[in-house]
């Protein structure tokens, strides 16, 4: 029973990290990207897809309008912005929607 | 050169109409800040703004259009009401018998209307009253509601640099003057709150909902304010001529750009430093001779990181006085320079330099910290002010006693 | 106004035609549809970092291509100073970011499109990308927009002397909310029109809509030039008379006559209401006279696409053949006259000397 709920926890963080990098991938018109081409751990700022502050407030309204999340603090967004996996983690604990 | 003065002033700000009521306000260091009355939004109760305490209706009955506001937004009626102080200490028949030149400023025009009808102008075949608002999209609108309200035919130019804006005005209309285009020059700025800017600033995330703190290690963003300010440029042996009062001197002026980013300014401050620097420069002064900096001082993160590393190296072991008003005004973007020009001019006046309200911690990057409490009987001598905007148009204006 | 020669050392505009340069310049002609004229988008990419480009709308991308080449075209890297002119600079991320504001109840707001709206944002950018740390300003004033932009380049040269080179822009666009919008105060006609009839049909109300992005680069000094500006006039909300008058001014402050004048290009834009605001064209009997709004449409700047044009002539000693409205007999172009309006506003008088 355990290995069979890590399972689907498993493929439902996959699904939500597809998800998320196609979503990333329109907000940010990240033109010829594909999904499979973001490593979920990469840094999405600086030397990693080479966003800047104004992509991670766009980052936040994507939270926002897709998972009901609203980060006030552009600081703290940062922190949940760092690579994909650490925003489908922090959408699996916030999300609303 | 000849010398540029500034021989009227008009003004209009969350601190109070007119001089009289700013002058107060910012030596008894009480802040206009407070949940807006006027302004719909729906974050109205979220926000604490420098909204102007008027009606629209109030302020068309202070210039005598209340049967007359057809197409009339608060951003001109903000700008009627502050250049009627300044048309008090001229004859108006000079305005139109020698060349003037009207060089307003505004970020976004009427929007402050437009918002509330944009749905309506963007049905097809859909006619209503409505329509009086549609030419108020325009920047240039207010400035020619202006004109032809004062019945002047100037040389008219609106500016929209963000929130370097007014400041621009000042400098564009002091050229004009040295070059003897026209004789005089009514230059500054008018922005009505909206829900357009709010949201704007609110969407980067750097609007703070309580009082703003500039130069401060907890500050968090800035407050939206309005407002409008007007001065009066002359050559100096032209306001003597007409008997006028000298309120102050443009001592000197720069315009330069950051060259780093569409929003930020360069971390290091280097465009700040290279704008004071050149308005020195300009001036013939020295950074000693500087006695207080009104500075930009929006209290965002970015922007006074970037200042105050800025004045701290320029103005190295004498760092005059330096305060941000914008915890009094709320930050009036285009009409922002021009309403800290004026305040310059009253710190000249006054020998006065105005409190950073609301500072308690110091800025981590910065050893120093700005003046913390309205002091009077001060040597006030030479004033700078700044004003920083988007797209990083940088302006830095001298005013001198 | 203008009191000190601005020489034109390059010009590049993106408008409704091929006038980019990258392909033969007003060749095909392009016709409007539905009263409403497109600019020609060139190879963006070729001219904004790829990272920027992203977020950027259309009307960035065609000023920041303008401005790009026509730096590239003057052989200058860095100006010294940038100085623009727009009626409405980013219109159609203004209304982007009003109506997400509206349908959204102000909340969850892309930041991009409030950024980008603020008229100078081609300003910051085209400065940003080529380093230039100089003056920069942006005038938002109707339909006098770049003529301000161009006074002040004077005022600069005047003060900083004539070895500066000076970036002048001036863009602006016209989106489908826009022209809606506009149509309510009559700017369009209401019957379709064939661009390439626009003249013809000048008995009713309103024009054919349309946008561009023009730079050029100005010096005081001559070598180089195509061309200079002599003169600018701006005249607001003028009678017939008025333009006359100012017209035969201009020319004899510069010690000219309507005879020394080879080309005029005109603003006439077929709707009746500033048919009589071109009658000073009755005294130009013997000169070119040379139409371009059935090329670029109407909107506040299109006197950066006129002095784009009057550059091309200078630069080819001829007038394109589908601009002409009256022949001329001259042989020589050495004086070119640019009389244009904008919507019941103003009317702008521009003497440029080859």
């Amino acid at each position: 029973m355990i290995i069979f709920a890590a399972h689907v926890f498993l493929s439902f963080m996959e699904d939500l990290k597809t998800t998320l990098k196609q979503q990333i991938i329109e907000s940010l018109n990240l033109q010829g990207m594909k999904p499979e081409d973001i490593d979920d751990n990469a840094p999405l700022f600086g030397d990693g897809l080479g966003l800047d502050s104004i992509d991670s407030l766009e980052l936040m309204v994507l939270l926002e309008r897709n998972y009901g999340i609203k980060i006030e603090d552009a600081r703290e967004g940062r922190k949940v912005l760092g690579s994909v996996q650490t925003m489908a983690e922090y959408i699996q604990q916030h999300r609303t929607v | 050169m000849e010398k540029i003065v500034v021989s009227s002033v008009g003004i209009l700000s969350a601190l109070g109409c007119g001089m009289h009521q700013n002058i107060q306000a910012l030596l008894q260091k009480k802040s206009g800040l407070h949940f807006p009355v006027h302004l719909q939004s729906v974050h109205a109760q979220e926000f604490l703004l420098g909204e102007v305490n008027f009606s629209n209706e109030e302020m068309a009955m202070l210039v005598g259009l209340q049967e007359n506001m057809q197409g009339l937004t608060r951003t001109t009626l903000l700008s009627l009401v502050a250049l009627q102080e300044l048309m008090g200490k001229i004859d108006r028949a000079l305005l139109r018998d020698e060349p003037v030149a009207l060089i307003n400023a505004s970020t976004v025009g009427g929007m402050c209307s437009v918002e509330d009808h944009y749905l309506d102008f963007i049905e097809p075949g859909k006619r209503g009253d409505f329509i009086q608002y549609i030419n108020s999209s325009d920047c240039g609108d207010s400035t020619e509601r202006a004109a032809r309200y004062f019945g002047l035919k100037p040389l008219m130019a609106t500016i929209s640099t963000a929130c370097s804006s007014s400041a621009n005005a000042v400098i564009m209309g002091a050229r004009l003057i040295q070059q003897g285009v026209v004789k005089r020059a009514i230059c500054g700025g008018t922005d009505a709150l909206c829900r357009f800017t709010l949201n704007g600033f609110n969407s980067l995330k750097n609007v703070d909902k309580g009082p703003c703190r500039p130069f401060d290690q907890t500050r968090f963003g800035l407050n939206l304010g309005e407002g409008a300010g007007y001065l009066l440029l002359e050559k100096e042996e032209d306001a003597k001529a007409r008997g006028a009062e000298i309120l102050a001197y443009l001592g000197g002026y720069a315009n330069s750009n950051d060259a780093y980013h569409p929003t930020a300014p360069s971390p290091d401050g280097a465009g700040a430093f290279r704008t004071m620097e050149q308005a020195l420069k300009h001036a013939k002064l020295q950074p000693e001779d500087i006695s207080y900096i009104n500075a930009h001082g929006t209290a965002t993160i970015n922007n006074d990181a970037a200042e105050g590393l800025a004045i701290q190296q320029l103005f190295a072991e004498k760092v005059p006085y330096f305060s941000s008003t914008k915890a009094f005004t709320g930050h009036t973007l285009a009409a922002a320079g021009a309403i800290e020009a004026i305040f310059s001019i009253i710190s000249l006046q006054q020998q006065a330099v105005f409190a950073n309200l609301n500072f308690t911690t110091p800025m981590e990057e910065l050893s120093i910290t700005p003046v913390t409490d309205t002091l009077e009987n001060v040597p006030v001598q030479h004033v700078m002010s700044n004003s920083f905007g988007f797209g990083g148009n940088n302006v830095s204006l001298i005013f001198s006693k | 106004m203008i009191k000190h020669p601005l020489y034109i050392k390059a010009a590049c505009a993106i408008s409704p035609q091929h006038s980019f340069g990258d392909t033969p310049v007003l060749d095909p002609v392009v016709p409007s549809e539905g009263n409403r004229f497109v600019a020609v988008d060139v190879d963006y990419r070729a001219f904004i970092n790829p990272v920027a480009i992203r977020r950027m709308s259309r009307l960035l991308k065609m000023s920041i291509s303008a401005a790009m080449k026509c730096l590239q075209n003057a052989g200058v890297s860095m100006p010294d100073a940038i100085i623009t002119g727009t009626g409405r600079g980013s219109a159609g991320d203004m209304q982007h970011f009003l109506k997400d504001m509206i349908m959204m109840k102000e909340e969850a707001l892309n930041p991009t499109f409030f950024i980008q709206s603020t008229y100078n944002a081609p300003n910051g950018w085209i400065a940003l990308q080529s380093k230039s740390t100089g003056y920069n300003q942006t005038f938002v004033h109707r339909g006098i927009s770049l003529e301000l932009a161009l006074l002040d380049a004077q005022l600069l040269l005047t003060e900083t002397g004539d070895n500066q080179n000076i970036l002048i822009g001036s863009y602006d666009e016209t989106t489908a909310d826009y022209f809606v919008v506009k149509e309510k105060l009559n700017y369009w006609k209401k019957e379709t029109v064939a661009s390439e009839h626009l003249y013809q049909n000048n008995e009713t109300l309103g024009t054919i809509a349309g946008e561009g992005a023009a730079f050029f680069v100005v010096s005081g000094e001559k070598e180089g030039a195509t061309c200079s500006i002599e003169s600018l006039e701006i005249i607001h909300q003028p009678a017939p008379t008025m333009i006359r008058n100012k017209v035969h001014e201009v020319l004899a402050a510069n010690g000219l006559t309507t005879d020394d004048i080879d080309v005029v290009l005109c603003g006439r834009s077929g709707d009746v209401r500033f048919e009589a605001w071109y009658n000073v064209l009755e005294d130009f009997t013997t000169q070119t006279i040379a139409g371009f709004k059935h090329l670029c449409g109407e909107y506040e700047t299109t006197s950066g696409f006129a002095l784009w044009l009057a550059h091309h002539i200078f630069s080819q000693a001829s007038v394109p053949e589908s601009t002409i409205l009256q022949k001329g007999d001259r042989k020589e172009i050495r004086h070119v006259l640019i009389i244009n309006h904008f919507i019941l506003d103003t009317v702008s008088i521009t003497l440029l000397r080859g």
